[in-house]
Order: structure tokens, then sequence, then C-alpha cells
């Protein structure tokens, strides 16, 4: 069976034109899907059961169980910590937000660790962004900064800018001029038309001179900045000024390197000083399939986008403080449920070591190295595979993603309802 | 009024404790007062020893002395408007939030947003200040407003971001980008810095030593002197209005 027009669950391009081939309930073939998007639909050596640490050993154990397990160690902690979402469905994003204010823990997403700069530096000046269909069919200039699309958003390139076809463009591929920025020659950079190389920390500096140098203030601007010939800088900013419709993709080589949100938000004071001569516009590119939506789940329903303590019984944020990396370093919170993310793979050793002596309940579909922190880990299904549920696209659309075949696993929503409802029951007793 | 609190050693140690409740005016109708650890709220007493010498009628004439694993405590002194919280040890996170006035003293070091969003009263921290010390909120327009901050230690990164009022001495170093957004207010750091001033438009910002990564976007006007010090004078930050003055002993770009 071929399921045609089926949404890549792997990055924030959240590609919908995918064709799937299933035999016997496998993924045996993918077209049109990058080489990660492909090797996540053809992902195999799944979790069979939900396992429980006996010791220095695994014990299967039943979903029942597993569940119970969860929900008495969410009531019994005085902090649990409630951490990944990224990973999943806006639904089951849903039922976590509620289960952090019924436990009142601290529930934060992904985005803490990677376009959490973004959003905060949003939060001070605004975010002058539009969609991803806009930037292909008018962008005649986009600019790629501290990002690398080539290896970590295949598609974006040839569905959106540097390969795409643009309705109001005449020849898209030879009008559209590309810039990437960046602090080494990356893949991305070579096939560019003009390549800014910063020095390891200069990019605040970069972005500063860039936006006196568009408000005419070029004499104060020394010689070269950050590594960055002057006269470049002027030839980028006078590019910028003469394109018809400009488009800033910046990536985590501008969130989290020195200065993080200032970075961004220069970026974006950049680009509302060049609308005033142009259109232009700025937007992150976001990693995980669904980062997005767990930052517009957790915005409607608590009013901030991550990182939120219900310890007090309403919605607190404080990035710097409430944040998972800070929380667990700081050795602030005493359990942890782990949903749709791998923190074990990517936080400090610090994060980890605290990691290691509370308890942690993880809901993945395969071992990964959080595996080796938890209690209990409980297999689910993925979604986009054999879930469905609505992901956000890095620019904010909504797009549900489909089942391409059927298993026996439990999706993220169930199991988490499963474990509200216990935890509720619970509590009214 | 003298108020000691002495925080008892807990079984679960790690998690915070927030006690918002502890502000000299609260004590003048007792110590029965609720403190937060996570989700838990307990009684001062749980988590303190308490014991209170002398009485007091007006806010000013209370002082409170916090000892033990300090660490923990946030929020403590926070919408303070008067009298003495003494602090013999480190202090957590957010220490004299909102504070209008009053004193608190800070022995050892202070941890992130000391004195955040203050609007008058004095702190002194003697040891280091964490990051965001005298800063805003996230989003905020406005941090600090008025009252002074000084800390004897050195200072994090952020320091007095958004300061749109008020005065703070930082006497050793400071971290990356002091007065970030500054718009109104004086900083003063003694040692080096980076970045100071960042997309300021108003203010003062004082650095006695060597600017690191200087942005490229400050307009060199002259030297001046001040407090014994010469000083080269900058106007910045030009990428903003360029309304704000920016003195500093020496400074390197990152060119």
């Amino acid at each position: 069976m071929i399921v045609k027009d089926a949404v890549c669950p792997f990055c924030g391009c959240l590609c919908d034109d995918i064709e799937v081939e299933v035999e016997d309930d496998r993924v045996v073939a993918v077209t049109n899907a990058c080489e990660l998007g492909t090797t996540k639909f053809m992902g195999e050596k799944r979790m069979k059961s939900p396992i429980l640490r006996d010791g220095d050993r695994w014990k299967d154990i039943t979903y029942d169980e597993a569940v119970q397990y969860a929900a008495d160690m969410l009531l019994s902690a005085e902090r649990p910590l409630l951490y990944g979402w990224s990973g999943t469905h806006g639904e089951a994003q849903c039922v976590g937000v509620h289960m952090a204010e019924l436990v009142r823990g601290v529930i934060d997403n992904t985005s803490s660790v990677c376009h959490g700069p973004s959003i905060l530096a949003i939060q001070e000046v605004g975010h002058p962004g539009c969609t991803l269909g806009v930037v292909k069919n008018r962008a005649d200039l986009v600019i790629y900064w501290g990002s690398n699309p080539i290896d970590a958003h295949p598609r974006h390139l040839s569905r959106y800018t540097r390969y795409a076809e643009g309705f109001f463009l005449e020849n898209a591929f030879r009008d559209r001029k590309v810039i990437v920025v960046d602090v080494r020659k990356t893949e991305t950079a070579s096939i560019a038309d003009e390549f800014v190389r910063i020095k390891p920390g200069g990019d605040y500096a970069v972005l500063s001179a860039l936006r006196a140098i568009v408000q005419g203030k070029t004499d104060t601007i020394p010689r070269t900045v950050a590594g960055v010939a002057r006269e470049q800088l002027i030839r980028v900013a006078n590019l910028c000024k003469s394109a018809k419709f400009g488009a800033v993709y910046f990536g985590l080589g501008l969130t989290m390197t020195r200065g993080k949100y200032k970075n961004i938000r220069n970026a974006i004071e950049l680009v509302s000083e060049l609308s005033r001569h142009t259109k232009f516009t700025i937007s992150a590119m976001r990693g995980h399939y669904n980062v997005y939506g767990s930052n517009e789940v957790n915005t409607w329903m608590t009013g901030y986008p991550f990182g939120i303590d219900y310890s007090r019984g309403i919605a607190f944020y404080n990035p710097g403080e409430t944040t998972a990396v800070d929380i667990l370093a700081r050795k602030e919170c005493d359990a942890a449920l782990i949903v749709g993310s791998d923190p074990a793979a990517h936080f400090p050793r610090k994060c980890l070591e605290h990691l290691a002596d509370i308890p942690v309940v993880q809901l993945d579909p395969y071992p990964n190295a959080t595996t080796a922190f938890c209690n209990v880990q409980i297999p689910v299904a993925v979604t986009g595979i054999d879930a469905e549920g609505t992901a956000y696209r890095m620019d904010g659309v909504p797009i549900r993603t489909r089942k391409v075949l059927s298993t026996d696993y439990p999706s993220d929503r169930e199991v988490l309802s499963r474990m509200y409802a216990l935890m509720r029951e619970a509590l009214e007793r | 009024m003298k108020v000691t609190l002495a925080l008892k050693p807990a079984a679960r140690s790690f998690i915070p404790i927030e006690a918002e409740s502890i502000v000299p005016k609260n004590f003048l109708d007792g110590t029965d007062l609720p403190v937060w650890r996570g989700n838990r709220e307990l009684r001062l007493d749980e988590v303190f020893s308490v014991s209170v010498e002398g009485d007091a009628d007006r806010t000013e004439d209370v002082e409170v002395v916090l000892s033990g694993e300090t660490f923990r405590l946030k929020r403590v002194g926070e919408y303070m408007d008067g009298g003495r919280v003494t602090i013999l040890g480190d202090i957590g996170m957010h220490c004299g939030n909102f504070m209008s006035g009053g004193t608190i003293e800070v022995r050892g070091n202070a941890d992130g947003w000391l004195g955040r969003e203050m609007a008058g009263g004095t702190i002194v921290c003697r040891g280091d200040a964490a990051d965001y010390c005298a800063a805003g909120y996230r989003g905020g327009r406005k941090g600090m407003t008025g009252g002074t901050v000084e800390v004897f230690g050195r200072a994090g990164d952020f320091l007095a971001e958004n300061i749109a009022g008020g005065t703070v001495i930082v006497h050793g170093d400071a971290g990356d980008m002091p007065g970030a957004e500054m718009r109104g207010g004086t900083l003063v750091v003694h040692g080096d810095c980076r970045r100071p001033g960042a997309n300021m438009k108003g203010g003062s910002c004082y650095v006695y030593g060597t600017a690191q990564g200087m942005l490229p976007t400050f307009r060199k006007i002259g030297t001046v002197q001040h407090e014994g010090h010469t000083l080269i004078r900058f106007a910045g930050d030009i990428a903003n209005r360029g309304k704000g003055n920016l003195f500093v002993k020496a400074y390197e770009y990152l060119d």
C-alpha cells in the first residue's frame, strides 16, 4: 500500500508531500523525504513493552503498572519536572499542561535549549515574520544566519528558497540571492551568493554595525567588525536595502552563542530597520517537527511558551530559573517525566547527575540515552507513523500528521490521559 | 525588634524555598507566616528556628537576620518597603524584588535577579552577585527604576539590564552585557566587563577597567575626568537612538 501526502515528523519543515510504501505493517520505502525523514520513517528496533528498573536489570511490566508508577511518582513529588514535548503531537501536549497544573510541577519543552532565546527576544521587540509560502513566492533575498539547512533542514532550500520556483519571480534561481552568515564555511555557505564569515561570538557586533549602516551612520564603524570588513558590511546592507522582499532565517548559531536572546533581538531590530526601506521578515529555523506546537499549546493554555512553574498553583515563567537545564543543574526538582525528547543526549553532565539521583519516567518508542536514567520507560506510537495528531510547522502553520500504519502501541495522548485520570482520581479521594 | 531565622536542615535539601513573606513589615504582626517548599505550603517555624527579641511598632525598627543554608531561599525581601534584612550567608534568586525602601545586606553571594525591578531602598552584597543583578523581568521594558545596589564582589551577565533609574555599583568585574538596553540611571563597574551598554538609549555607564568586545556602534567623543579616573567618553548605542553615555578606562574591539 502506498500512502500519499504523508507528513514527515522529523524537522520543523514538516514536509507534507511524502509518499510512504507500507507492506505487512512495515514501512518499506519512502519517496520525496530527505535522508533524515526517510531514516525516521524506516526506524526499527522499537521497545516492545514498558520496562521497570529492577536493581541492575530491566523487568517487563504492563502499561497499567507503568502508568500507575508514573502517577504515584508525580503525586508524591514536591517539585516534579515535566520535560520534552517537542517530539509529540499537540493533543498530548495539552494533556501535559493539565498534568503540570494538577500536580503543581514545572513544565518545560525543548525550546529552552534551542529557540527559547528567540522567544525571549520576540517578547521584547515582536516578531516580523511570515509563512514559508510567502518567502517561496516573493523573496528575492534570503539570509541564513547561524543555520546550516543543507545538514539540518535539507528540504528548506528546495521547497522554499534557493531551488524553489516563485510565483512572483520570473527566474527564481537567478533572481533570488542567498547570503549565508556563519563562523565557518558550511555546505550551505558554498551555495550562497555572498558568505559573511564572523568570528565566534561576534554576531551581536555585526548586527549592531549593520543596523547603524542601514541608518547611514557608517563613519563610526571600525574597519573590521568581528572579522568582517566594513566594505563587506556595506555591500550586505546595500543588497538588503535593494531587495524587493528579504527573509532572514536564523538557527542555533545565533540563539545559543554569546549574547543569546540579545543576538535575536538585534537581528529583529535590523529587520525592523530594513523594513523602513523595503519589505523584510525574520523567522527561526525550528528543529523538532512540533517544537513550535509545544510553544503554541503552552502559550494558549498557560500564557507562557515554555518553562512554566505551577508549584504555587499559578503559572510563573522565568527562563534561567524555571527551565529544565537550570532546574536540574541546581537540583531543584525531585522527579522527572520525559516525553518526546532525549535530554540525556543533550544536557550538560551536571544536569544528568541530578537526573540519575531522582525517579524518572520516560515516554519514548525507542531506547535512547535517557533510558539509562529511567526507572520506567513506556513505549508509545510514533506521531506521523502509527499515531496521528496536530503539529506546527516552523512558521506557525498547524498541519495534521497522518497515520501511515497501524500498531498496538498507544499514543502519547492515550498514555498521558490515563496517567492524568489516575492522578485526578487519587487527588479527589 | 530583631527577628532571627535559622534555616533547619531538610531531608530534600535541594528543593528551593520561596519565602516572599520574609519582609520586615510582616513581623509586626507576629511570626505566623507561610513559606513554600516546591508545591507544599509550610509554616515559617517548620522551616526555620524562629526567635524574636524586643518588639516594634514601626517597620523601620524591624531587623530580620537569616542564617543557615540560605542559598535555597528565593524572593526574600520581595516588595519590602522598610526595615532591615541581613543574610549572614548566600541568598537565592529574586532577593529584594520590587523593593521600594529599607536595606538588605547579603554577607555572602547573591544568586540571580538580586533587586529585580527595584524602585527604592538599598541592597549591599558583600560577595558576588550572579546574572541579572538589578535587572528587569523577561520582556519588560523597565528594570530598576530607583534605589541603590552595591556589589563588592563580581557581577554576572546582564547586570542592570533595562535599568531606567537608580544607581548600581560593582566593585569587581562584571560579566557580559552590563547595562544592556539601558535607558536611565547610573551603572558603575570598577573592574573589567564585556560589551557594556549594548543598545543603550539613555543613562550613564562607567567602566573603570577595560571594556572587552567593545561594540562598534559607540561614537568616541573625547576624554573626561571622573572621580579621579581619566575615562574615554562615548555616545551610543548609535544602532539605537544613541543618547546614552558610556565612559571607559580602556577598550578592545572584537576586530
